[in-house]
């Protein structure tokens, strides 16, 4: 049987259109409804811009997909690891150059499905509301229980440093290139002339002799040296 | 007895034990010394804002977290502010850090406070869009202008300006402003339906394995 679920907030309606699932062991136990197992057509309505986005369910989860990632990114500044293996038509949101307020959806069906890219500016708080809606849809557990959106914080390898690596190289580069320059100045200097010792005159050369033990008989020893015995 | 049960179940402090709000919240593995100074810098600053959206706001905080349940971990006024001391731009850091269940009380804390001021929040972000499409000063809007005035005077008076990040804010107005209105941004995001558990999330962006 047909159905329709629908998520309206100020800027954004989400209408999923689709086929219940009529198996009773399947019906919420709370409140009775058999829940919505195939998605025919979803609608996404922007009452702003007066923009209409629709697709099936590959339309769902890229919007979704694109919707959560950027929604993260925008709470914490980092981006969140993109699939870019997605099919058509993919949808991405990124903020606008020259206007922090502003939030830029793009839709791009496959080329040759004779639809147009559509892109459109959202606010702040347009764009709360794109994500508020679909964070109902997915809340909502009657509708397409077999869809998924799981959120979790970005790891400690994408962070970015609080300051950039060109300003943490700066003082390493100067310091390296004052050292390379001083190096080069100091080598021009030309190195100090060591002169040669000067050959010192040679000193007298004192002999000095022992003085001469007495001998026993009085006479001392150098008379009993050769030249005497001539 | 019945009726009473019944009526008991409206209200959030209805939860099973005080500490089963906190199982709203995944929880994240952490370092053995808990939260990351920049987690804690997040969620004071997100305080803050709040402070900056309603008088005695610290007050309403206390009577969320009896309300919720998690009045074990904020006990009261010296308790939160102890708490909120963990941030390491305040003048009174005092280097500790916070367990997982007192960010997630404080987080969940926020969260309740800004689903019940959506509607100021949404207007004040709805006029400074209208305020920078005309080209205006945002200070021209009187609503916006009293919660950047009352934003700046709280950041000036309980921030240590001799940390550079705070003294570069503090010396131009502008960049002050633009802290306060990505803050409040962010309290919009928390009043979504799953607008808690994104900004849980996003506490930690960078900071896990």
């Amino acid at each position: 049987m047909n159905t329709k679920r629908q998520y309206i907030l100020p800027n954004c309606n989400l209408i999923l259109e689709g086929l219940e699932d009529d198996d009773p062991q399947n019906v919420d136990i709370l409140d009775g409804k058999p829940p919505m197992s195939i998605l025919i057509n979803a609608e996404c309505h922007l009452l702003k811009s007066n923009q209409k986005l629709s697709g099936g369910r590959v339309f769902l989860a890229n919007l979704s997909r694109a919707v959560s990632n950027y929604a993260q990114e925008f709470l914490s500044g980092l981006p969140q690891a993109v699939d870019n293996s997605v099919e058509y038509p993919k949808i991405a949101i990124s903020p606008v150059a020259d206007h922090n307020l502003l939030h830029r959806l793009t839709f791009e069906p496959e080329s040759g499905s004779g639809e147009t890219k559509i892109e459109v500016d959202l606010s702040t708080v347009e764009l709360f509301d794109l994500i508020d809606a679909v964070d109902r849809f997915y809340l909502d557990r009657s509708t397409l229980p077999d869809m998924t959106l799981d959120l979790r914080s970005v790891s400690r390898r994408y962070r970015k440093p609080e300051q950039p690596l060109t300003e943490r190289l700066t003082p390493v580069a100067v310091g390296f290139t004052s050292l390379a320059v001083a190096a080069g100045a100091l080598f021009l200097i030309p190195p100090p002339k060591t002169a040669p010792p000067e050959s010192a005159p040679v000193a007298p050369v004192i002999k000095t002799e022992p003085e001469a033990a007495p001998s026993p008989n009085g006479a001392p020893e150098a008379e009993s040296t050769p030249d005497e015995s001539n | 007895m019945s009726q009473s049960a019944s009526l008991e179940s409206d209200f959030p402090s209805s939860v099973d034990s005080p500490a089963s709000i906190l199982n709203t919240l995944p929880d994240i593995s952490l370092p053995s010394k808990g939260c990351s100074p920049n987690t804690q810098q997040q969620i004071d600053l997100l305080l803050l804002a709040l402070e900056a959206l309603e008088l005695g706001a610290s007050e309403q905080m206390l009577a969320m977290a009896k309300q919720l349940g998690v009045n074990e971990i904020i006990k009261n006024r010296v308790g939160l502010w102890r708490l909120r001391c963990s941030n390491p731009w305040r003048r009174s850091y005092t280097r500790d850090y916070l367990s997982l269940n007192q960010a997630k009380a404080l987080t969940i804390v926020a969260a309740y406070r800004a689903k019940d001021l959506m509607v100021i929040i949404r207007q004040l972000l709805l006029a400074e869009q209208q305020m920078r499409e005309k080209n205006l000063p945002i200070d021209n809007h009187f609503r916006l202008s009293e919660y950047l005035e009352r934003f700046r005077a709280h950041f000036r008076s309980r921030m240590n300006s001799r940390r550079a990040k705070v003294s570069a804010y503090l010396a131009s107005e502008e960049q002050l402003n633009e802290l306060a209105l990505s803050l409040l941004s962010k309290l919009l995001f928390c009043t979504g339906a799953r607008g808690m558990q994104r900004v849980w999330f996003s506490l930690f962006d960078g900071e896990v394995a």
